[in-house]
């Protein structure tokens, strides 16, 4: 008995034994496939892979700023949504890299006119580029309904189009994109949108257009769930995340449909934590990834696209570019004629509005 | 008067010499000590790993610091701004907020900035935009007559009452303002509560609604739940000890994946849906609605939680002596009478017991409503996760979970009074 | 509980009336457990019946090990819709890790405060027990909200210890309870019987207190392991990837993958509590047997 209870102590004492910093980087994302393409295309390619650990985590400042707040910073590189790189760099969670010398296009193009032309015009100042993901609505061909009486449902217009697209709709239980959908849906010019929004009018029109179908629509909270719904017909087309529905598409073999005109398009950052305990080997690491040829390398395994104009032009030369062997550039969100058929996301006016959107939003939900 | 004590105190002496009363004192405080050991080291473990955090974090609810030492002049200031006079603060306000934002740390307003987009969207960029072209005032040492026409030219919105109004509600230290927004209210100018603009009244709604899925649940779960518990109590060890697996398997069975389990059964193309069809109760094309609303969220916290209910009223079921029924019935009790008088009373232990139980426990639920419940999936518990993690309003996050731990504390009391801790049981 | 020869025809009705119902309940249990088993062992990605497998003669491309390999780590596919890797089995490894080791610290602790509660000379007893039952009643994410502030500041989040720690807290109550209400039953003249043959009362702990309120114990520890099994909000908040465990790999399955191999784990898992608990009842009853105890 009692040697039983000293190796029990013993083991208690070990778990005991605080995590020890290594000099290891810590990359936080939000793990799945997209972690895992990360990893295949910024950790794989760095020139010392074993450094670099890879946590998923569930999104939200909550966690980084608990970090900084009590000064005990376990993390180093942070992948957030753009309103959280505006919102952590102005809280000081995240450090400022205004003097970080990031990589030049492969034809010299300077970062900030790659992002520039892909309509990227205000970097956080604390982050870099990842890429670009979308919702988007999509639908399954061969699942379609027949009293769609042949037609396709071609522009977001028609996905708030119950008359004619009769059948429920798959819908995200935050507030974010749906919003600037029902605005473009409305006949809002695309590039338009926000400064619709930015009366309170405007957010009127966008809540008025979501009652229109609002008793069509059944709400998903997980990113897989969308999937799920229009496979097992739950719905006939339902809002997503790009990169899950090229995922089925391309490694799945499904066959499912993009409505790509009315998407909305949002970035996405990697930021350095301010106190990260590996600094510099972390904006080194950022350098890299940020770069280029990452960027169009990860387009090999997941269809977000690269937020650096010439990540897409690497990526045109070099089809078929998927690591399976199939054209990507199809699936890919951010090609020059879609982007222009796109809202490009606004962090901004998110950061800004984002907390009463939602509750605004959570409030409609509810009734 | 002396004499008449000594007489009367005829001490009673152990061997040792010490007074009877004394030693018997002595050997209780002993054995308080002895009992109270036993029980210290659990005792302030929990007090350090659970209760301390958790009063830690409710003392977020009324703290609003942070912002009071970034603006700690201008809101001095605010406080002597009689508004039914002045339709705009007076320009001490708008100087003290210049400087207070163009010498201040950056850091530090920013955080700031982050607490008044709460009170109303808008400040974040208002302020970050006046802060950019301030700070190029003072390198150019611009020279300013009136600091209220100077900050109303960098933006209009200065001169827009609602933000002004907007900021009395941060200019206290220790403030109830997050308790007053958990239930729909705020600050009006005058710093009277009022309620909320229509549109983001959320928080009455979905406690009304989180109480309303709790109950139903605690109910059902008692409904299925009694009859199981007296079968298994009732029937000989061997077969109630089988039948006990099907309440143990669920029971340790994780409930993401019973959660996922429920939408595979209950969805359109799902189990349940499909069996109907199949059997010709219902029609291909009115296949029902069971899941991503109120119904599904209904049936899978019931089933999640109904093991907590079986376990407790089994344990105390199994202990009443089948004799008291038959006694009753002997004395001429109708077996339902002899049930509600007899039986009943004794289980309420065990009903309470399981019926607080599943409350707690759905109460803070958010997982699984969230997976299933689609709009209506979003309970009190998601907003205080949704707080925490991604409006990074902890002041209100965690003035939810103080609302939340009082009802607890009041059903906790009042399970106390009528039945008692030390009658808690399970399996 | 047959029916006797003299029920009254109301009483019969009502009898089957009764047993009908509690055969749904258990159904209702038991039902989602069953149906998930044959969709892990589907092709498909995702959860649900696909008409392959309802069709019949079974469709034999439409069921295969596909996801049981995945969960085991073996990836023979170049798919990138599931991350194949050895998350699962790592999750498994700690999921047991901390179950074990939290369960052995609660109930330890637990049994210990329940002995100090049981006796009568106990003072605050009703406080001191509230506080103890404290994490029970307290909704978990309140809990978890808390516990991260806190273990943040004092460098504990995303530590084994800090988990453990969270998790010996949450069941801890279930021990005190367990243990307390076996208590009751307790005579406490078989430690003084004990003490007065000259035990000490460590041994007359062992030797005497502990065989007789083993059930007790052991079911209190039961409590205590799935409590930490199968707690996700906590790890969700707490845990890094070092500290993986089996839920907080579920959670992220939910969400970020189409995949059934959470159903795959969760075939397993019930497997082998069925087989637990069959073993369980069988050593019951052959130690029934041999003790010559006649079924009741």
């Amino acid at each position: 008995m009692s040697k039983f209870f000293k190796t029990i102590i013993a083991f208690a004492f070990l778990s005991v034994v605080p995590f020890s910093a290594s000099a290891e980087v810590t990359f936080v994302s939000w793990g799945g496939a997209y972690t895992e393409s990360q990893i295949k295309a910024y950790g794989d390619t760095y020139s010392d892979p074993d450094s670099i650990i890879f946590e998923p985590y569930n999104g939200g400042l909550g966690e980084v700023r608990a970090q900084v707040e009590s000064g005990n910073v376990a993390w180093d590189i942070v992948d957030v949504l753009p309103s959280e790189a505006i919102i952590g760099c102005d809280e000081g969670l995240f450090e400022d890299l205004s003097d970080v010398a990031w990589t030049d296009a492969p034809d010299g193009t300077s970062m900030e006119d790659d992002l520039a032309a892909s309509g990227v015009t205000i970097m956080p100042p604390c982050c870099a580029p990842q890429i670009f993901w979308t919702y988007v609505a999509f639908y399954d061909p061969d699942n379609f309904p027949g009293n769609w009486s042949g037609a396709k449902p071609e522009g977001i217009a028609d996905f708030f189009d119950v008359e004619n697209f009769p059948g429920k709709r798959g819908v995200h239980t935050w507030a974010n994109a749906i919003v600037e959908m029902a605005l473009v849906a409305d006949g809002v010019g695309v590039n338009d949108v926000y400064d619709v929004l930015e009366t309170s009018e405007g957010v009127d029109r966008a809540f008025a257009k979501l009652d229109t179908i609002k008793d069509h629509i059944i709400h998903w909270s997980a990113g897989s769930k969308p999937l799920e719904l229009v496979k097992s017909g739950e719905v006939v087309m339902s809002l997503a995340y790009n990169g899950r529905v090229g995922a089925a598409n391309l490694s799945e073999g499904e066959n499912f449909e993009y409505i790509w005109e009315g998407q909305v398009i949002e970035q996405e950052y990697i930021c350095l934590m301010n106190g990260a305990p590996n600094r510099d080997a972390a904006i080194d690491f950022m350098i890299h990834a940020s770069s280029s040829e990452s960027q169009a390398e990860q387009a090999k395994y997941i269809t977000y696209g690269p937020m650096r104009a010439s990540g897409i032009d690497i990526i045109a030369a070099g089809e078929p570019w998927f690591h399976t062997g199939i054209n990507v550039l199809d699936q890919m969100p951010n090609t020059p004629d879609k982007l222009a058929i796109s809202v490009i996301g606004d962090p901004t006016w998110w950061a800004d509005n984002g907390s009463e959107i939602s509750e605004r939003y959570g409030a409609w939900m509810g009734n | 008067m002396e004499a008449h004590i000594s007489t009367a105190e005829q001490v009673l002496l152990t061997t040792d010499g010490i007074p009877l009363k004394d030693s018997l004192k002595k050997t209780e405080r002993r054995n308080k000590i002895k009992a109270f050991l036993l029980v210290f080291p659990l005792l302030l473990f929990i007090i350090v790993t659970f209760v301390v955090p958790i009063f830690d974090m409710l003392g977020r609810s009324i703290d609003d610091s942070q912002i009071n030492q970034v603006y700690p002049k201008t809101f001095e200031e605010y406080g002597k701004w009689d508004k039914k006079a002045d339709e705009l603060p007076p320009e001490e306000v708008f100087k003290a907020i210049y400087f207070e934002l163009g010498t201040g740390d950056k850091i530090m307003i920013g955080r700031a900035l982050t607490r008044m987009n709460y009170s109303k969207s808008g400040w974040k960029s208002l302020i970050k935009k006046t802060q950019r072209q301030i700070k190029k005032d003072l390198k150019a040492e611009t020279v300013i007559t009136s600091y209220k026409d100077r900050l109303i030219e960098i933006n209009e919105k200065w001169a827009d009452r609602t933000y002004w109004y907007a900021m009395s509600q941060m200019i206290n230290e220790r403030t109830p303002i997050y308790y007053w927004n958990a239930l729909d209210r705020t600050y009006d100018a005058e710093m009277n509560v009022v309620r909320q603009s229509e549109e983001r009244r959320i928080y009455v709604k979905t406690w009304i609604k989180t109480f309303k899925v709790s109950v139903y649940v605690t109910f059902f779960c008692l409904l299925l739940g009694f009859p199981v518990a007296h079968l298994l109590a009732n029937l000989p060890l061997r077969y109630s000890n089988l039948l006990m697996i099907f309440v143990l398997l669920p029971f340790w069975t994780s409930l993401l994946v019973r959660t996922t389990a429920w939408i595979v059964m209950l969805q359109q193309n799902g189990v349940i849906n499909g069996v109907l069809v199949w059997l010709g109760i219902l029609c291909d094309d009115c296949r029902i609605q069971m899941v991503y609303n109120e119904t599904g969220t209904l049936i899978a916290m019931t089933q999640i939680l109904l093991p907590f209910m079986i376990l407790p009223l089994y344990s105390v079921m199994k202990v009443i002596p089948p004799s008291h029924l038959r006694a009753a019935a002997n004395l001429g009790a109708k077996p339902f009478t002899a049930f509600i008088r007899v039986y009943l009373p004794q289980t309420v232990p065990g009903m309470s017991a399981g019926g607080l139980l599943v409350f707690v426990l759905a109460i803070g639920y958010f997982i699984t409503p969230e997976l299933v419940g689609g709009k209506d999936g979003q309970l009190i518990g998601h907003w205080i996760a949704y707080h925490l993690k991604t409006t990074l309003n902890w002041g209100l996050c965690a003035a939810l979970g103080a609302i939340l731990l009082g009802i607890m504390l009041i059903l906790y009391w009042l399970y106390n009074r009528i039945v008692g801790i030390d009658n808690i049981k399970l399996g | 509980m047959a029916l006797p020869s003299y029920t009254k025809p109301g009483e019969r009705i009502f009898y089957y009336f009764y047993i009908t119902f509690c055969g749904v309940v258990f159904f209702f249990l038991m039902a989602p457990l069953v149906a998930i088993i044959p969709i892990s062992f589907s092709q498909s990605p995702f959860m649900l019946f696909t008409e392959g497998m309802l069709a019949w003669p079974p469709d034999p491309d439409a069921w295969s090990f596909r996801w049981y390999r995945y969960m085991v780590g073996i990836c023979e596919d170049k798919n990138l819709t599931t991350p194949c890797g050895n998350k699962w089995m790592r999750g498994t490894v700690n999921s047991f890790y901390v179950g074990t080791i939290s369960t052995v610290i609660a109930t330890t602790l637990g049994t210990i405060a329940a002995l100090g509660l049981s006796k009568p000379h106990m003072p605050f007893k009703g406080l001191i027990m509230s506080i103890l039952i404290s994490p029970m009643i307290v909704p978990l994410i309140i809990t978890a909200a808390g516990m991260f502030f806190f273990y943040a500041k004092v460098n504990l989040v995303y530590t084994f210890t800090g988990i453990i720690m969270a998790h010996v807290a949450l069941s801890v109550p279930f021990v005190v309870i367990t243990v307390t209400a076996t208590l009751v039953g307790y005579d406490t003249n078989m430690t003084r019987a004990a003490q007065s043959l000259g035990a000490r009362p460590m041994k007359t702990f062992f030797k005497v207190t502990m065989p007789l309120i083993l059930p007790g114990i052991i079911s209190g520890a039961l409590f205590a392991f799935i409590t930490s099994f199968d707690e996700v909000v906590i790890v969700m908040f707490m845990a890094s990837i070092e500290q993986l465990t089996i839920p907080k790999q579920m959670w992220a399955g939910i969400r970020q993958e189409i995949s059934p191999v959470i159903l795959c784990m969760a075939t397993c898992l019930v497997v082998l509590s069925i087989l637990l608990l069959t073993t369980v009842e069988m050593l019951r009853r052959r130690s029934e047997n041999l003790r010559g105890i006649a079924h009741r």
